[in-house]
C-alpha cells in the first residue's frame, strides 16, 4: 500500500494478496488490514491508492458513465456493462425517459431480465435501470446506487427485489443502511432511498405460486434470522422483521427463482388466444415479467403521484 | 352426513400479526397467542378481554413480547396458560391472578451441556407440574413447571431422529408424550419409563400439529403432506403400522388438529384457508368452512355438547382475528 501511494500506481486488494499469498492466507486477511489502516488514518481506502476490483453490472440504454480517462461506457438494454471503481468516474449521464431504477440481488435473475429486454419493454412502465451486485454489492456498486438516490428526482422510484430470505434482506440493508465493517464511510455510501420490492411471502399466494415451491429454510437462515431481528429499529423495519418472524414459522423462504421457473401449463391454457403474441407470451413464460409489470407499476405511480409537479 | 357450522362472533379487538395459536379453556374463555408476541384470554360469549371475575385489581396480561409466540398450551382448569417465543423464551401465566409465575430461555446453554436446542413446541402436562419441550434436534425435554424452579431440566430423551420438533402434546392422563417433527415422523414417549416406546412414519412431510382423543387412545396428526391421520396408539407401530385412518380434503398444508371432548369428531385448519370437520367413525368430512387466510389453530370447546346438538370450535388464523364457531340449531 506504501508503494501504491508513493509510486501513484493503484493496486486492487487483489493484488495485494497475490504479492504474499502464504503470509495472508486469506483474501479476507488483506481486506481487513487494509479497512483498518484506512480507518485509523481517517482516510479513504481509495485515497490509499487501493482501488476495489469491480464486480457490479448494469443494463440500461439511458444510462452513461464518463470515466476520467475520457472513456464513455454506454448501457445496453440487452447486454451488461460492468461498473467501474468509483474513482475512476467522472461523471454519469440520465436520460430524461428512465422511470425507475432496479437493484437485483442475483446475477442470475438479473441476467434472465437482462434477456428479456427488460429496461426496455413494452409491458413494464417505461425505461428501467438494471443493477446488481452479484449478491452482498462491493464499493463501486453501493457508491453507483448511492449516486443515483442522491441525485435521480424523486419520482424515479429506486427499489430492489431481493429473496425473501435473511441474506436477501440483508444486502437490501447494505444498500440502504450501509454496512457494519465500514461504519466510517457510512456518510458516503448509505442510499435511504432504496425501497424494499420483494419477493414477500406473503405476496406468493396471490402471484398463484403454491406454497410448495417455497425452499425449507436452513440453520444458517434461522441463526442469521435470529441475529438480524436483534438489531435495532433503524436498521431493522417493522416490514422486514414481520418477514422474517413469518419466514422462520412457516420455516420456508421465498427465492426470487420461484417465478423464473416456467408458468405451469394448465395456467396457460386458460389464457385462451391473445391478439399480441408475443408479449403475452413473454408473460405467460415469464412470472418474474408479471410481478415486474405489477410492482414497478405500483412503485413508478406512488412516486409519481407523490412527488411529480401539476 | 354432513353438518352446518355459522360464524357466531369476533374477538373484539384482532391482534395486529396473526394468531399462531388459540385454546378453549374450561372457563368458556378462549387464549390466544399471535406472531405480534401478545398472548390473551377473550370471553366466549362476547369476545372481549377478560379478567376473571374476583381477579385483583392489578390483574396483569403480559406485555407483548418482541418476537412472535408460536406455542400454546393450557392447563385443563383453565388456570394456567404456557407459551413459548419464537426464539426459545418459555413462560408460565396463572390466567387467575394474572401473575407471569415462570420465565425460562431455552436459547441460552446449560451448565455442562452443549449447545442450546431452543424449545419450539411446549406441552403443560395435566397435572401442571412438568412440560413437554421440543427443540430443533429431535430432543424431548421434560422440565419443571412449578413456579420455583421453572424450567428446570427433569429429562432429555434423543427421538433418535436429529430432526426440528414441530409439536409435542402430553396425553390427557399425562402418562405419555407425543412428538411429531418436520420429516414427518410421529413418536410416542413414555413417561414413567423416560423412553420412546413408538415410532410412526406414515407422513413423509413435516407434521406441525397432534391432538390426542380424550380417552387417549387415538392420535390425531396434521401434515403438510395435505393430510391428517389418525393412530392407535396402543398398537405397536410394529405390527400393522398404527394408522388407522387417513382424512383426505384439504388441499394444502394441514396447520393444526383436535378431538372433540366426546370423541366424535376431528377439527382441522390448513393454510388452504378453510377449517373441516371430520366425523372419526365414518372417516369422513362432515363439514368445511371457509376462512380468509391459513388457519394456524383450531380448539374445540372442552365442554361436551348438550345431546343432539354438535358443540362449537373457536380458530386463529393469519388475519389475526379469533373467531367462534358453532353447530346450525345450537346455542352456546
Amino acid at each position: 500500500m506504501h508503494e501504491a501511494v508513493i509510486e501513484n500506481v493503484p493496486v486492487t486488494k487483489r493484488d495485494i494478496y497475490y504479492r504474499d499469498v502464504p503470509l495472508f492466507k486469506d483474501q479476507r486477511v488483506v481486506d481487513t488490514i487494509v479497512d483498518d489502516v484506512a480507518a485509523s488514518l481517517k482516510l479513504e481506502r481509495s485515497d490509499l491508492n487501493v482501488r476495489a476490483t469491480s464486480k457490479g453490472i448494469f443494463c440500461g440504454s439511458t444510462f452513461s458513465i464518463y470515466l476520467s480517462s475520457g472513456n464513455v461506457i454506454h448501457g445496453n438494454d440487452s447486454e451488461a456493462s460492468l461498473i467501474p471503481a468509483g474513482e475512476d468516474v467522472e461523471t454519469f449521464n440520465v436520460d430524461e425517459d428512465l422511470a425507475w431504477v432496479l437493484i437485483v440481488e442475483k446475477d442470475a435473475v438479473f441476467q434472465t431480465l437482462c434477456h428479456l429486454n427488460a429496461s426496455n419493454h413494452p409491458l413494464l412502465p417505461g425505461k428501467g435501470l438494471l443493477i446488481t451486485g452479484k449478491g452482498y454489492p462491493d464499493m463501486a456498486t453501493r457508491h453507483l446506487v448511492k449516486t443515483l438516490s442522491d441525485s435521480l428526482p424523486q419520482t424515479i422510484p429506486i427499489m430492489a427485489l431481493v429473496d425473501g430470505d435473511p441474506y436477501g434482506l440483508d444486502i437490501l440493508s447494505v444498500y440502504k443502511h450501509g454496512s457494519s465493517r465500514l461504519r466510517h464511510e457510512n456518510g458516503k455510501l448509505a442510499a435511504e432511498r432504496v425501497e424494499w420490492m420483494g419477493l414477500l411471502s406473503s405476496e406468493l399466494t396471490g402471484l398463484g405460486i403454491d406454497k410448495e415451491s417455497l425452499i425449507p429454510i436452513s440453520q444458517h437462515d434461522e441463526k442469521k434470522a435470529l441475529s438480524m431481528l436483534g438489531r435495532s429499529q433503524d436498521i431493522m423495519p417493522a416490514k422486514w422483521r414481520k418477514e422474517l418472524i413469518h419466514m422462520l414459522h412457516n420455516r420456508r423462504k421465498a427465492e426470487i427463482e420461484i417465478l423464473s421457473s416456467p408458468v405451469d401449463s394448465s395456467a396457460v391454457s386458460h389464457q385462451g388466444r391473445s391478439p399480441f403474441p408475443s408479449a403475452e407470451n413473454d408473460i405467460q413464460r415469464a412470472p418474474l415479467l408479471k410481478y415486474l409489470h405489477i410492482k414497478l407499476s405500483q412503485f413508478v405511480t406512488s412516486a409519481q403521484s407523490q412527488y411529480g409537479s401539476t | 352426513m354432513s353438518l352446518a357450522f355459522l360464524h357466531a362472533h369476533d374477538c373484539s379487538e384482532a391482534h395486529a400479526d396473526a394468531v399462531w395459536g388459540v385454546s378453549w379453556t374450561k372457563n368458556d374463555t378462549v387464549v390466544s397467542i399471535s406472531a405480534d408476541g401478545s398472548i390473551r384470554q377473550s370471553s366466549s360469549s362476547s369476545g372481549e378481554p377478560h379478567s376473571p371475575p374476583n381477579s385483583p385489581t392489578d390483574y396483569r396480561v403480559p406485555s407483548p413480547h418482541t418476537l412472535g409466540l408460536v406455542s400454546l398450551s393450557v392447563s385443563p382448569d383453565g388456570r394456567h396458560a404456557l407459551y413459548n417465543s419464537l426464539e426459545g423464551l418459555t413462560s408460565l401465566w396463572n390466567l387467575e391472578t394474572g401473575v407471569s409465575e415462570g420465565a425460562f430461555e431455552s436459547f441460552l446453554r446449560e451448565e455442562g451441556m452443549g449447545n442450546a436446542e431452543p424449545s419450539w413446541s411446549v406441552s403443560l402436562s395435566p397435572s401442571g407440574s412438568t412440560y413437554a419441550s421440543a427443540g430443533g434436534h429431535g430432543n424431548l425435554t421434560i422440565r419443571s413447571a412449578e413456579p420455583k424452579n421453572f424450567g428446570q431440566k427433569i429429562s432429555t430423551v434423543f427421538s433418535g431422529r436429529n430432526k426440528f420438533g414441530m409439536c409435542c402434546s402430553y396425553s390427557p392422563d399425562g402418562k405419555r408424550v407425543a412428538l411429531s417433527s418436520e420429516i414427518g415422523h410421529v413418536f410416542i414417549f413414555d413417561v414413567e419409563s423416560n423412553t420412546f416406546v413408538n415410532t410412526y412414519t406414515s407422513h413423509a412431510m413435516s407434521v406441525r400439529s397432534v391432538a390426542w382423543s380424550p380417552d387417549g387412545n387415538l392420535l390425531l396428526s396434521a401434515s403438510e403432506d395435505k393430510r391428517l391421520i389418525l393412530y392407535d396408539v396402543r398398537v405397536s407401530s410394529g405390527s400393522s403400522g398404527g394408522a388407522v385412518a387417513t382424512f383426505s380434503g384439504h388441499s394444502s398444508w394441514v396447520l393444526c388438529a383436535d378431538i372433540s371432548p366426546d370423541g366424535r369428531f376431528g377439527l382441522s385448519g390448513s393454510a388452504d384457508k378453510s377449517i373441516k370437520v371430520w366425523d372419526i367413525a365414518s372417516r369422513a368430512a362432515v363439514s368445511t368452512v371457509q376462512d380468509a387466510g391459513e388457519v394456524w389453530s383450531v380448539s374445540w370447546r372442552p365442554r361436551a355438547p348438550a345431546v343432539g346438538s354438535v358443540g362449537a370450535f373457536v380458530s386463529g388464523g393469519e388475519d389475526g382475528v379469533v373467531k367462534w364457531w358453532r353447530g346450525a340449531g345450537a346455542g352456546v
